[in-house]
C-alpha cells in the first residue's frame, strides 16, 4: 500500500510537471501581453520597462525556471490586475464565496441525490422513479448556466420571491446553492440507483430474505453498505470541480468568486494568476483522485489485497 | 441492414421460426424506451429545421430588418419576438441548431476518429502502448477541460473551425475507453487467436476483426459525444469567445439575454430552452441507444 502511494505521488509530480509546462507554453502563445490593452495606451519604452522589471523580456525558459522556482518556495507572485497584493492573497480572498456556495452546494446536493436515488431504486418504475431519473438526466446534461437562468426567470423575475444575484446576505445565496447542487444531485441519484439495484439483485440479498431479515435490515445494514463504495470514492473529486467555482454560476449570479479569475486572467494576460490557478486546481484534483482510490482499497478488502500482487 | 429492421420490426406479425439477430432485440429494446424514442423524434425534427431553415423562415439571420421594432416580445407575426439588433429571434434560434448540430456532429466524428485507433492500439497492444495512452487521458481528467479550452480558445481566437478542434480534443477520450475495453474483451477470443496463427499483422485483426466487433461502443460514443460538443461550443460561445457573431449560436444568445433578461425575458427564454431540448433530446437518445446495444452497461 505504501509503495502504491509512493508510485502515485511519483505520477502526480509528472503530471504536474507536464501541466505545468503545457499550460506555460500555451498561455505565452496566447497572442498579446498583458499591457496591451487599448483602454490604457502605453509608450513603448514605458511598456519596455514594465515588460523588464515583471522579467517578460526574458527567454520563456528562464521565465518558466523562474516562476517554478517561485512555485515550490509557495511564492506565486503578484497578479498583474491588482499589484497590491500577492497571488496567494487574491485567491484566498476570491474563494471564500466559490467554497460556501460550492460546498454548501455538495453537501446540500448529495444526500438528496443519494435519497432520491435509493428511493428510486426500492420503487422501481414509480412515479418516483421517473422523477429520480428525469431530474438526474436534466442535471446531467443540462448546462449548468441554462439552470442557473431557469431559477433567475422563475423565482427571482417572475415570482419576484428571491435576490438574483450578489453575496452577502445569506438569501442571496439560496438560488446560487440550487444551481451548484445540481450537478452533485443528479451524479448521486445516478450512481445510487444504478449501485443499489445492482446490489439488490445479488444472490446474498436472496438469501438475507431467505433466512427471514425484515426488509428494512436488508436495506440499511448490507445492500446499502455494499452499495456505498461508489458514492464515497465520487465525492471529493466531486467537491473540489464544485467548491473551485463555476465560471457559469458565478457569473449568472454575479458572486465575485474563483471562477470569474479563470476567465479574466485570461483575457488580461495576467500570467501568474492563471499559472496559480491551472497548478492548484491540477493538484488539488490530482490529490482528490489519489485520495478516493486509498479510500475505495480501504473500503473493498477485495482490491486490497489484488493490489498488492 | 435497414431492411432487416423494418422487417422484423413489425410488432407480433413476426415467424416463428424465424431466427432472430441481435439488431432485432436492440430494436426491440430501443423501442420500448419511450424518453429514447422521444429523444430521437425531437432530434430528428431539429435536424429537419437545421437542414431546412431558409424554407422555414424567409427573413435573413444578420438582417436587421425590424431595427423599429427591436426588443419586441413575441407576437403572431414574430414567433419569438424581437432582438436588440432588430433581428427576428425566431429566424435566429432556427439558424442556431445549424451552429449547434453541425458543431456537435462534426466534433463527435473527430473525436471517433481519435479515438478509434487510439483506444484500439491500448486495448490491442497492451503494455507501454496502454501506458502511453493511459497517462494521457489521465492528463484530461486532471485539467479542467473549460479552462484549457478557453486558453486554447484565446490562442486561436475562436471560429468555427476551432471549436470542432477543441471539442474533439476532449470528446476522444470516451470513446478510446469504449473502444479500449470492447478490443480488451476481445483480444483473447480463439477468433483472433486463429488470426495471429494464420499470420495476420496486428493493423489487419485490428482492422478487421476488432474494430467491426466494437461498433457498438463507437456508435454510443458518437452519439454522446454529440451532446458534449455542443454544451462545449455553448460554453465557449456564452464566454465570448466561440462562435463570432453575427453567426447566431445559441450560448452567444444566452450571454446577450442575460443582460436583458429582467424585462426582455424571451431573449433569455428561447435560446435557454432550445439548447436545454437539443441537448437533453439527444442525451436520452444516446443513452437509450446505449442500453439497445449494450445491456451490460446499461445505468452506467
Amino acid at each position: 500500500m505504501i509503495l502504491y502511494i509512493l508510485r502515485r505521488l511519483v505520477s502526480i509530480a509528472v503530471t504536474f510537471f507536464v501541466v505545468s509546462v503545457l499550460v506555460f507554453l500555451m498561455m505565452h502563445s496566447v497572442p498579446g501581453g498583458p499591457f496591451d490593452g487599448n483602454d490604457m495606451p502605453l509608450s513603448a519604452a514605458v511598456r519596455a520597462k514594465l515588460m523588464a522589471q515583471l522579467g517578460l523580456d526574458q527567454p520563456l525558459h528562464v521565465q518558466y525556471f523562474n516562476y517554478m522556482a517561485g512555485v515550490l518556495r509557495l511564492d506565486f507572485g503578484v497578479p498583474y490586475q491588482s499589484p497590491g497584493e500577492t497571488v496567494i492573497g487574491l485567491l484566498s480572498r476570491a474563494w471564500l464565496p466559490s467554497l460556501v456556495l460550492g460546498g454548501l452546494g455538495v453537501l446540500i446536493g448529495a444526500p438528496i441525490g443519494i435519497l432520491l436515488g435509493m428511493a428510486a431504486a426500492l420503487k422501481r418504475n414509480s412515479w418516483m422513479d421517473y422523477l429520480a431519473s428525469g431530474l438526474a438526466t436534466l442535471g446531467l446534461t443540462v448546462p449548468v448556466f441554462v439552470i442557473s437562468m431557469g431559477l433567475i426567470l422563475i423565482f427571482a423575475v417572475w415570482l419576484n420571491w428571491l435576490p438574483a444575484s450578489g453575496w452577502g446576505k445569506p438569501e442571496r445565496w439560496i438560488l446560487p446553492i440550487i444551481a451548484f447542487a445540481a450537478i452533485p444531485l443528479a451524479t448521486y441519484a445516478r450512481y445510487t440507483r444504478s449501485a443499489m439495484l445492482d446490489t439488490l439483485n445479488k444472490p446474498f440479498v436472496t438469501v438475507l430474505r431467505a433466512k427471514g431479515l425484515s426488509e428494512r435490515r436488508i436495506i440499511f445494514q448490507h445492500v446499502l453498505r455494499n452499495s456505498a463504495i461508489p458514492m464515497v470514492t465520487v465525492f471529493l473529486p466531486m467537491f473540489i470541480g464544485t467548491a473551485t467555482g463555476s465560471i457559469f454560476v458565478e457569473a449568472m449570479f454575479r458572486v465575485p468568486g474563483l471562477g470569474s479569475y479563470f476567465v479574466s486572467s485570461i483575457q488580461s494576460r495576467d500570467y501568474p494568476l492563471e499559472m496559480a490557478l491551472v497548478l492548484m486546481v491540477t493538484l488539488m484534483f490530482c490529490f482528490a483522485y489519489l485520495i478516493s482510490d486509498i479510500l475505495y482499497a480501504l473500503l473493498n478488502p477485495r482490491i486490497r489485497t489484488g493490489g498488492r500482487r | 441492414m435497414s431492411v432487416e429492421i423494418s422487417e422484423t420490426g413489425a410488432p407480433v406479425a413476426a415467424p416463428v421460426y424465424k431466427q432472430r439477430g441481435p439488431l432485432y432485440f436492440a430494436w426491440r429494446r430501443f423501442s420500448s424506451n419511450k424518453a429514447a424514442v422521444s429523444g430521437g423524434i425531437v432530434l430528428v425534427i431539429l435536424v429537419a429545421m437545421a437542414v431546412f431553415a431558409p424554407l422555414i423562415t424567409k427573413t435573413r439571420y444578420d438582417a436587421q430588418d425590424f431595427l423599429g421594432q427591436a426588443l419586441a416580445f413575441p407576437s403572431r407575426e414574430f414567433w419569438f419576438g424581437i432582438d436588440d439588433l432588430g433581428r427576428d429571434f425566431f429566424t435566429r434560434i432556427v439558424y442556431g441548431a445549424r451552429v449547434s448540430l453541425s458543431i456537435g456532429f462534426i466534433a463527435a466524428a473527430c473525436s471517433v476518429l481519435i479515438g478509434i485507433p487510439l483506444g484500439a492500439m491500448a486495448g490491442y497492444f497492451g503494455g507501454r502502448a496502454d501506458w502511453i495512452i493511459m497517462r494521457i487521458i489521465e492528463l484530461f481528467s486532471v485539467v479542467p477541460p473549460l479552462l484549457a479550452a478557453m486558453l486554447l480558445g484565446a490562442i486561436t481566437r475562436g471560429g468555427f473551425a476551432t471549436i470542432v478542434l477543441i471539442a474533439a480534443l476532449f470528446g476522444w477520450v470516451q470513446v478510446c475507453l469504449l473502444v479500449r475495453a470492447q478490443v480488451k474483451a476481445f483480444r483473447e477470443k480463439e477468433f483472433v487467436r486463429a488470426a495471429q496463427a494464420l499470420g495476420a499483422t496486428p493493423w489487419y485483426i485490428i482492422r478487421r476483426h476488432l474494430i467491426p466487433n466494437s461498433v457498438s461502443p463507437i456508435i454510443v460514443g458518437f452519439v454522446l459525444a454529440i451532446p458534449l460538443a455542443m454544451m462545449l461550443e455553448a460554453s465557449l460561445s456564452f464566454l465570448g469567445i466561440g462562435v463570432p457573431p453575427p453567426t447566431p449560436s445559441w450560448g452567444q444568445m444566452i450571454n446577450t439575454g442575460m443582460n436583458f433578461m429582467f424585462f426582455y425575458w424571451h431573449l433569455a427564454v428561447f435560446p435557454t430552452a432550445a439548447l436545454a431540448i437539443t441537448v437533453l433530446a439527444t442525451t436520452l437518445f444516446g443513452d437509450g441507444l446505449r442500453d439497445a446495444l449494450d445491456p451490460t452497461l446499461k445505468g452506467r
